[in-house]
């Protein structure tokens, strides 16, 4: 390509993961001119599918929770919606919550969708845990309540209304998963059946705030989840042909190398690695402040309270995932459930120390995707995916020449361990296999050290100060927001799309406050 | 319900308000030394994606009547990365106006990429290969794709003994699958069934007789030509089974649609499984046409709009290379994905059991124009080649 300046653009967005693309629609329907630029040759990021051989693996997505049926749709299909992307997709429902399984031998637990069939199978494996458990549901829908309307102004929250209508919201607010069960009184194992979920948010749960667990689970309960049929790559596509629609831009291919800036410190357009420039005053960011303001904003703008902020976050989990395309049935192997959760142990606190190192690490959330969509690979074959994450930078210690076979050895770690624990042999049926480990996801997605979801949202940097903060953290450098797993509303499908959204909209709001 | 962790619930409310001057002070507090500009997983990654490689060829040997090898250094980095055996790089460099890329299995081992070593064989077929095997000189600079691919072994897939079979230049994968075998990195029982016309259109027969001396287990099988040492004949079945059980192995082969065609007929009688058989992916080339139409294609690639011709019989990939416009591309077998490009406007056909895309890409109309041909005039839009 001949190195040149393009033409000028309202908003620039860096990163088509699910932030940026979510991101790009909210500009462009806004009005303004929208560039998204991608490094690599596909929109999605993590939301993506790949073909090996008869079979189209998904590449990351479990289920998208929070998005319930058309008739009660929860605020990601709403969301959707308002995107104009929703009948772009093909959906199919998730039939059950998950299947949790410990390698002590303490715990093989299958939990229903639905508030009262949760309650109720809970009770049956833990005997008068059924008022806790009523409580913990009430509880999560105050919170849920209580972010509604934080949304509704903007986070602009009027204190003395919180006060009045969500009270327990606040006083259970600053405190962990772990401190507040205990002060609902949960029994221990009911406790340990419900954190099966803490995984998603990778943080153990005497450091997960109860606000972020809590908002979660219930919106995982009590709204159904979804997922789209021809995998996540359709959810990407759909949303490509709506900024094209829009009349926005997209450019494959095209990493972004340079945020430059004038002598003033303000935005004045983005630098691509092959030396195009692209004039601009605002940025939307789909990765992380690590790599912004440590390699991509100009050094002469980089102020020292932007790296002390960034030096002060805890990386999350790396992710390592491993791709099977089996040559027969879920049924024929005794695969009976879609989702699977399997521990050491259920102390999520012990659990999240055994997986800083890679050696130690065998935990596993195994999706059978053919256990909610049967039609996803050939009549007489199944496809799986199995997810895990390290809590360090541990896999940086693997050299060029053992790469493959690390690799392997931890491929072959999932299987034994998904073998033993489940009784259902695959070894055999092994027709297509592919790894992803946190290089994998460095080299597509550029995050630094592989992390898949974001900063750890665990103590003083949880979910609900962020969200507060919001405002404050944006004025850390003007004309520069952020969107995706790095973003306020942390990792996860549903939180990328809604950080997109709120750093879409909130930069339209800038650009009308600017023409004023 | 009414929470309450601590005895008063004025004290639970008074937490919840110190959150935010908790986050800012800790955020004020972070260390003021500069952020990493580099992070170990990510440079390993770099290490072993470069993606689009600068190259030089440091030398060229005719190693049989029409076949030439070609070895490669990096002018842009002092090693190339360290790959599967049996992956394969794609080559491009300029004949003329013309931009040509094609992809070739490597022939050296992952160790000497260590060493700034590739080496590639090359048969004298096609426009661009001929061109490499009689034209190219020490010194030429190339652009090289990193190593890719799916045919190589996959230790928890396959059986732990491998039955290689090559056709012509259909050998150059398993030197290196051979050579990473003796080096350690690989740990199959190899036999390798190589057929060829004459023992003269045997390529690397000094480096194959020197491995099996080491422990690879080679059968030369010439059908043209009847000599003491060689098996005569085709890779039959029952040629197969004079060294091997067929229902015990992982087959992996590389050679001439033919050849495919033949031995997949030798092994349907014993149904074996689709993962039992391992072809490596073959270029996809030019439509045999009468009197083939000329298309207006349409190109845009980010900002800029190009309008070349397209002929009904070549895919649009080699359009846009025949006039000289850089279009990412490795396989050029519709399945690695690597030339994704979005279809706006006219219609088109897919290379036969060549479609590669995914679902979703036909839903919103993606191609991949290294398998596609123009039936129409046709406008489409291309990521920009990396170099």
């Amino acid at each position: 390509m001949e190195q040149h300046t393009a033409k000028a653009y309202d908003v620039v967005v860096i990163g088509a993961g699910n932030g940026g693309l979510t991101a790009a629609i909210r500009v462009l329907q806004g009005g303004y001119s929208c560039l998204l630029l991608e490094k690599h040759n596909l929109p999605g990021g993590f939301a993506t599918s790949f073909k090996r051989g008869r079979f189209e693996f998904e590449a990351s997505l479990h289920e998208l929770n929070d998005f319930g049926s058309p008739e009660e749709p929860g605020d990601i299909r709403t969301l959707f919606r308002e995107l104009g992307v929703e009948d772009k997709i093909d959906w199919v429902r998730i039939p059950e919550a998950y299947h949790l399984i410990t390698t002590d031998k303490q715990y093989d637990c299958e939990m229903p969708f639905g508030v009262e069939a949760f309650i109720s199978k809970m009770e049956q494996y833990v005997p008068g845990s059924r008022k806790s458990m009523t409580d913990f549901f009430a509880l999560c829908n105050e919170v849920r309540d209580a972010q509604t309307y934080s949304s509704s102004v903007n986070g602009n929250t009027d204190s003395s209304y919180m006060k009045a209508h969500f009270p327990n919201f606040i006083k259970a607010g600053s405190y962990s998963v772990n401190e507040v069960l205990d002060s609902l009184k949960m029994p221990k194992r009911a406790r340990d059946i419900l954190n099966a979920y803490w995984c998603y948010l990778g943080v153990d749960c005497d450091r997960m705030s109860f606000l972020h667990y809590g908002s979660m689970v219930i919106r995982y309960i009590t709204r159904d989840a979804w997922m789209p049929k021809m995998r996540s790559h359709e959810i990407s596509l759909a949303m490509d042909a709506r900024i094209r629609e829009l009349g926005g831009d997209i450019w494959y291919h095209s990493p972004a190398e340079k945020i430059l800036t004038d002598d003033s410190g303000a935005i004045t357009g983005v630098r691509l690695a092959d030396g195009t420039v692209i004039p601009t005053r605002h940025v939307i960011a789909n990765c992380s402040p690590h790599l912004v303001f440590g390699q991509m904003l100009e050094e002469k703008s980089v102020t020292e309270q932007m790296v002390r902020a960034t030096n002060a976050r805890t990386f999350a989990g790396r992710g390592f995932s491993m791709f099977l395309g089996l040559n027969k049935s879920a049924e024929q192997l005794g695969i009976k459930s879609h989702n699977y959760f399997i521990y050491d142990t259920a102390d999520t606190v012990k659990q999240y120390d055994l997986m800083r190192k890679v050696s130690t690490n065998h935990v596993q959330a195994t999706v059978c995707l053919n256990n909610a969509y049967p039609a996803c690979s050939p009549e007489g074959t199944c496809m799986m995916y199995f997810t895990t994450m390290f809590m360090s930078d541990d896999w940086g210690n693997v050299t060029e020449t053992d790469y493959f076979k690390a690799k392997d050895r931890l491929a072959d770690d999932m299987i034994r361990v998904f073998e033993r624990e489940t009784g259902c042999q695959i070894r055999d049926a092994i027709e297509e296999i592919a790894v992803a480990s946190p290089t994998t996801y460095a080299r597509y997605c550029g995050h630094p050290q592989g992390v898949i979801y974001g900063y750890e949202t665990a103590d003083w940097d949880s979910l609900m100060p962020r969200m507060m903060m919001m405002a404050e953290d944006a004025k850390l450098f003007p004309g520069l927001r952020f969107a995706g797993g790095y973003a306020m509303r942390s990792s996860g499908y549903s939180s990328a799309y809604v950080s997109g959204d709120l750093s879409g909209r909130q930069t339209v709001g800038d650009l009308k406050r600017e023409v004023r | 319900m009414n929470f309450k962790r601590q005895i008063f619930g004025f004290m639970d409310m008074l937490r919840f308000t110190k959150l935010v001057p908790n986050r800012r002070e800790a955020l004020a507090n972070g260390s003021a030394a500069p952020l990493p500009k580099e992070y170990r997983v990510n440079t390993l990654a770099k290490v072993l994606h470069p993606g689009e490689m600068a190259v030089e060829v440091t030398g060229v040997r005719r190693v049989t009547e029409g076949m030439t090898e070609l070895t490669f250094r990096r002018t842009d980095a002092g090693a190339f990365p360290f790959f599967r055996a049996g992956q394969y790089v794609s080559l491009r460099g300029e004949v003329g106006k013309s931009l040509v890329s094609r992809p070739y299995s490597i022939a050296s081992s992952p160790r000497e990429a260590l060493q700034n070593k590739l080496v590639l064989g090359v048969e004298d077929a096609g426009f661009f290969s001929r061109h490499l095997g009689r034209e190219v000189k020490v010194g030429d600079r190339f652009v090289m794709t990193e190593p890719s691919g799916e045919f190589h072994y996959e230790t928890l897939r396959d059986k732990k003994r491998i039955v290689c079979i090559a056709g012509g230049a259909g050998i150059t994968p398993f030197l290196s699958m051979a050579k990473s075998r003796l080096e350690g990195d690989e740990d199959y029982e190899m036999i390798l069934f190589y057929g060829a016309r004459d023992e003269k259109r045997i390529a690397f027969k000094a480096e194959l007789d020197e491995m099996a001396a080491k422990g690879i287990q080679v059968v030369y099988v010439l059908s043209d030509e009847e000599r003491a040492g060689y098996e005569h004949g085709f890779v039959s079945a029952k040629l197969l089974e004079k060294y091997v059980d067929i229902r015990d192995v992982t087959f992996f082969l590389c050679g001439p649609k033919a050849m495919y065609d033949f031995i997949l007929k030798e092994l349907a009688p014993y149904s074996l499984p689709v993962k039992a058989v391992r072809k490596d992916a073959t270029y996809c080339g030019s439509l045999s046409l009468e009197n083939p139409r000329t298309f207006r294609l349409t190109a845009h690639i980010r900002d800029q709009v190009y309008t070349v011709d397209a002929r009904e019989d070549e895919t649009l990939l080699t359009a846009l290379e025949r006039a000289g416009i850089p279009a990412p591309n490795k396989c050029r077998a519709g399945g690695c994905g690597y030339c994704h490009s979005k279809w706006i406007s006219g219609e088109f056909r897919i290379a036969e059991g060549r479609d590669g895309r995914r679902e979703a890409d036909r839903k919103f109309g993606w191609i991949h124009p290294c398998v596609t041909y123009p039936i129409s005039d046709l406008e489409i839009d291309i990521p920009p080649a990396e170099l």
